[in-house]
């Protein structure tokens, strides 16, 4: 992954944090995110391409910043995901929607995580 | 026998009758097909995945098992996703085995479209004794519920409203609450592990990797099916049809394959109907160990006649659950941090809104959009839940509604009826599809004949939910089963040509 996605990944799951929950890139995410998109059909990875891009290019303006995500501060980096999660603009809660899908899918499968979160799959 | 087309080269060979899917619809007619003596190709798009294999990654699931990896949506105002398997079994080994018998009111509003001969409910309900015996339907027991089943049975317990557990094609349920991902004890009874190996053994051909895409019709009678495996090159493939070619492969696909072997109807594609649900989530202050328990084991029945909506309970792995939780970065893991304290319950209702399914250059096109009275049901429904959840003992409902607080209090139900009216502030899912190659009477209103051959093909067979001339309003498996059986009984007795 590129440092600008990098960026967009670790503010929206940063280290540290409630019940023993690691970041995602402690979670073997980009590895994950390899094997994403290669096997998702093209209209998926596009969209979550696009979804990163939104979020790095466009999600500071929503906090009155300057783009991209990674020149913002720590603090201010989840402010603006957030702003473009509760967006009036429908496109832009779906590119937050799908953003935090992809990322589920593979922070949420991790062992470390499932574990913290009390998941114990039979 | 089983062959993998991903595996072999083409083939040309000859059948009595060649089935396209191998879904409910598909493996319940080639069953009962291959059970006459005659012989029968099963074609499948998708691969076959060995039951001992099944993960508990739903990423794995996904691009393997769902159609486009789980990324199908239907457009409109809203992005709906519509879940589909694409394996062999079809959405049998992804779904939650749900049976429901289509309801009477439903049954008399077919026999009002003048299809009480041909959709006949004392033969539905033979068909439906026969495959709830086969396939093991029992009520979901007490023991296996879990803590979110458990809280549905109580806050309708306290609310003294109709609601039950949900009656399933599982035996010996291990409550694991994988459903989705593909049952890893071999517990639910999904086509893959009971009607097509019985094909099989009936001496049944199963070919998985084959994508059909034309049916060749000659002097107005179907004759083949041709197609494309899945191995390297694409090898093409043509399997002939003595008697007859069955479709069902889907709401979705059927329209489009019928539609590339030029059937043409102002009906085919159109009338797509379906159950959109949307979830809500409820906070306990106890761990309810959301993952553990029957996938779906309960459901609230209540208004499911007058206000056209039913509760249904459902478990997901964290990675699902996650997406839907709002925030980012820290104040985002707080919430994952709960949710080992939370339960789901959606609301799914029997929607007005027809769609058109077709195909483009780039793809399947699926058109849909809720209608305001669809709407209306939805926020009704919503209020139904949230009154279920407090009376279960919930402290909070998170909503997931653009234009709603993130978290609702006890008291804050009625928020839900004054909610917004754009389907865009809802997160969806589109099950259970029907309708675009609806049978009626007469070729100028529907696409399928009573006789459940297309309206002027003959031998072109359809079997599959596309074929239901109205929105069934319970989940749907079940009744597109006993209707595959009905339509496979009904070919047998046919004279061939």
């Amino acid at each position: 992954m590129n440092p600008r996605r990098r960026a967009v990944i670790d503010a929206l799951l940063p280290p540290g944090g409630p019940a023993g929950l690691p970041g995602a890139f402690e979670t073997g995410f980009e590895e994950f995110e390899a094997e994403f998109r290669r096997d998702a059909p093209l209209s998926m990875s596009l969209g979550w391409l696009a979804a990163l891009w939104v979020a790095s290019w466009v999600s500071p303006l929503l906090i009155r910043r300057l783009p991209p995500l990674d020149r913002l501060t720590e603090e201010d980096r989840p402010r603006a995901l957030e702003a473009m999660g509760k967006s009036r603009v429908y496109l832009l809660r779906q590119s937050t929607l799908l953003l935090k899908m992809v990322t589920s899918l593979g922070y949420g499968a991790a062992p470390t995580v499932r574990r913290a979160v009390g998941y114990d799959a039979g | 026998m089983r062959v993998d087309g991903a595996a072999v080269g083409g083939f040309d060979e000859a059948f009595d009758y060649v089935v396209v899917g191998s879904g409910a619809a598909g493996a319940t007619a080639a069953r009962a097909l291959a059970s006459t003596g005659r012989s029968v190709c099963v074609l499948e798009e998708g691969p076959a995945v060995d039951p001992n294999a099944f993960g508990d990654r739903s990423w794995d699931a996904f691009k393997t098992m769902f159609r486009d990896a789980n990324a199908q949506v239907a457009r409109g105002r809203a992005f709906i996703p519509g879940i589909q398997g694409r394996v062999l079994g079809g959405s049998t080994v992804i779904n939650s085995a749900i049976v429901w018998r289509a309801p009477d009111d439903v049954l008399a509003e077919w026999a009002a479209l003048g299809l009480g001969d041909a959709l006949p409910a004392r033969e539905l309900h033979r068909h439906w004794d026969a495959i709830e015996k086969d396939l093991d339907a029992a009520p979901t027991p007490p023991e296996v519920w879990g803590g979110f089943n458990r809280r549905m049975h109580e806050g309708a317990l306290k609310l003294g409203v109709r609601a039950e557990p949900t009656r399933r094609f599982v035996k010996d349920c291990r409550a694991t609450a994988r459903c989705l991902t593909g049952c890893p004890s071999g517990a639910k009874r999904s086509m893959l592990t009971t009607y097509l190996p019985q094909a099989e053994a009936k001496g049944a051909l199963i070919v998985t990797g084959a994508e059909a895409r034309r049916i060749v019709v000659k002097e107005g009678r179907a004759v083949a099916v041709t197609g494309r495996l899945a191995g390297p090159g694409r090898p093409a493939f043509r399997a002939a049809a003595r008697r007859a070619v069955v479709v069902a492969a889907s709401a979705i696909q059927t329209p489009q394959l019928l539609a590339r072997s030029g059937v043409r109807s102002p009906h085919l594609g159109a009338h797509f109907m379906g159950h959109p649900g949307t979830p809500l989530t409820g906070y306990f202050d106890a761990p309810e160990r959301l993952w553990r328990g029957a996938t779906q084991g309960y459901d609230a029945v209540h208004h499911r006649r007058d206000g056209r909506f039913k509760i249904e309970t459902i478990a997901l792995p964290p990675e699902i659950v996650f997406a839907r939780l709002p925030g980012a970065g820290r104040r985002w893991k707080e919430m994952m941090a709960l949710s080992g304290q939370t339960a789901i319950f959606a609301v799914q209702t029997r929607a007005w809104a027809e769609g058109t399914v077709r195909e483009r250059p780039w793809g399947t096109d699926i058109a849909y959009d809720l209608t305001r009275r669809d709407m209306m049901q939805i926020r009704r429904g919503l209020r139904f839940t949230a009154e279920l959840f407090f009376a279960a003992g919930a402290k909070e409902v998170w909503p997931g509604i653009y234009g709603l607080p993130e978290r609702l209090l006890p008291g804050q139900e009625a928020l839900f009826e004054h909610g917004p009216d754009d389907p865009g502030c809802y997160s969806w899912i589109l099950s259970h599809l029907f309708g675009t190659a609806r049978m009626a009477t007469r070729a100028s209103a529907g696409v399928v004949a009573p006789d459940f051959s297309v309206h002027g093909v003959s031998d072109l067979v359809v079997a599959d939910s596309s074929l239901f001339p109205t929105n069934l309003g319970v989940n749907p498996q079940h009744t597109i089963m006993a209707v595959a059986r009905h339509c496979a009984e009904r070919l047998a007795d046919r004279r061939p040509r």
